[in-house]
């Protein structure tokens, strides 16, 4: 056939968010959603064994500094916490919430070093600087997407993977699968449906703005 | 208008192939299916660029231990700087064992007596009631109250702090006859001994309460005029022989006094 795979795909993909690869997502999302809002602590160690990574990541992808990034993590999950009243599971995921937060933080840092550095070297010719560094909002929805992406049923999953990770044409993926090629057209149609609902709920872009968290800073 | 076939648009957004020229010229008239198409093919860009994101590394353990003293410190403020109720209990729910609750001795979930400690406190502060401890007895409380029985001022929870393992954990409860009691498992051997603080959170000033021995409970007096809305936190430290007096820096663990 000549197909090279680059990743594999019979392995099962970790949601960005998932403690552990077994760990069903679903349900129990929920239930933990509305554990951490009604102030269950142990919801907030299980939030960040969820989440921790997708924050930091946010983070660090975004910042030039370490210590900065860890910081911005511990902030948000602070914030999360101390504000947790205004997270409303209606607007968004849990995840989505957090990582908004995580943006706000990485902006605010982001600032913050802009007018340090606007401060430090007045005749710097760029007042942007850093520009390695990757856009919060792009961070966010790729993790979002990403996080999605591994929620959906298997063959979606793994149809989706095929043409995103390993560029294969519908008709390379139905040669390569053995799936008819009708089947894998329907489950990239509906995957990417999910994939783009959800960008738009829990997305930088689209997503819930979280409001006010009082003295959480 | 009629719109564009959706299959049609994921199609053209995952790049199987290109608009050919009737369907150029309907996007360029169609806002809908213009935007449409532009978003699915940033969802699809958004995915390809979302490998290795299943993989990402775990957060450093400081940085939990990070937010959790933060949020610690973040829900004391409250209780510094809010009026106290009079710590003496009311005459009435002191004499009346009818409403005195189970004790106090609960099981904690591994790490998370530091928050259950407000709630507790605030809800027995709720019922007027005050718990009781069979101080040292080691024995099934009686239900009416006896001379090993006395009332609980203030209580903690003392939770691992630091690199403590998580299992080490216990209670501290002042009672209204000036002694504190304090019951902690699992901790870890020392070179030397386990000493009791009282630490005021806001300058870190603290005193020594005394030593606890080797058993899982100790009753140590506190000095009469210890301010205990000022010297809240309880800590227990690892100290050397070292004719050093002052704290080690090594706390195995802390709690705040509440009620």
């Amino acid at each position: 056939m000549g197909v090279t795979v680059g990743h594999a795909p019979q392995k099962a993909t970790r949601p960005v968010t998932a403690a552990t690869p077994q760990e069903p997502p679903g349900p129990s999302e929920d239930d933990l959603a509305a554990r951490f809002r009604s102030g269950d602590e142990a919801a907030l160690r299980e939030a960040y064994d969820r989440f921790g990574r997708a924050v930091l990541h946010l983070a660090i992808s975004t910042l030039s500094n370490r210590s900065d990034a860890e910081d911005v993590t511990q902030a948000t999950f602070v914030a999360a916490w101390l504000g947790r009243e205004t997270f409303d599971p209606t607007k968004g995921s849990l995840i989505g919430w957090l990582l908004g937060i995580g943006r706000r933080k990485v902006i605010d840092r982001l600032r913050a070093s802009a007018r340090e550095a606007r401060v430090v070297e007045t005749v710097r010719q760029h007042p942007d600087p850093a520009p390695s560094r990757s856009d919060p909002d792009t961070v966010v929805d790729r993790l979002v997407v990403a996080d999605e992406l591994a929620r959906l049923p298997g063959e979606q999953r793994r149809m989706l993977e095929l043409a995103f990770f390993d560029d294969l044409t519908h008709h390379q993926i139905a040669t390569m699968t053995g799936v008819p090629l009708g089947t894998v057209k329907s489950h990239i149609r509906r995957g990417m449906q999910c994939l783009k609902r959800r960008w738009e709920v829990d997305g930088a872009t689209h997503g819930p703005r979280p409001a006010g968290l009082p003295g959480a800073r | 208008m009629q719109h564009m076939d959706h299959d049609r648009l994921v199609f053209l957004a995952l790049g199987e192939s290109e608009p050919d020229n009737g369907e150029r010229a309907y996007l360029e008239a169609c806002e809908h299916c213009r935007s449409e198409l532009e978003n699915l093919r940033r969802v699809a860009d958004l995915g390809a660029e979302g490998q290795g994101l299943h993989d990402l590394p775990d957060p450093p353990d400081h940085l939990w231990q990070g937010i959790v003293a933060e949020i610690r410190a973040a829900e004391q403020l409250p209780t510094l700087v809010e009026p106290r109720r009079p710590v003496t209990a009311p005459d009435a729910s002191a004499d009346s064992p009818a409403r005195v609750l189970s004790p106090p001795a609960r099981k904690r979930a591994r790490w998370s007596g530091w928050m259950t400690t407000v709630a507790t406190a605030a809800a027995a502060a709720l019922l007027g009631v005050v718990g009781t401890a069979a101080v040292l007895g080691g024995t099934e409380p009686a239900p009416a109250p006896s001379p090993q029985q006395q009332t609980v001022r203030a209580s903690a929870s003392l939770t691992a702090f630091g690199e403590t393992p998580p299992e080490v954990n216990g209670a501290a409860r002042v009672l209204d006859n000036g002694q504190i009691h304090l019951h902690v498992v699992n901790l870890p051997d020392v070179s030397g001994y386990y000493e009791v603080w009282l630490i005021d959170p806001g300058t870190m000033e603290m005193f020594s309460v005394g030593v606890l021995g080797g058993g899982t409970d100790a009753l140590l007096p506190l000095p009469p005029n210890a301010d205990l809305e000022r010297y809240s936190v309880v800590d227990i430290s690892a100290e050397g022989y070292d004719n050093n007096t002052a704290h080690s820096g090594d706390s195995l663990v802390r709690g705040t006094l509440t009620g």
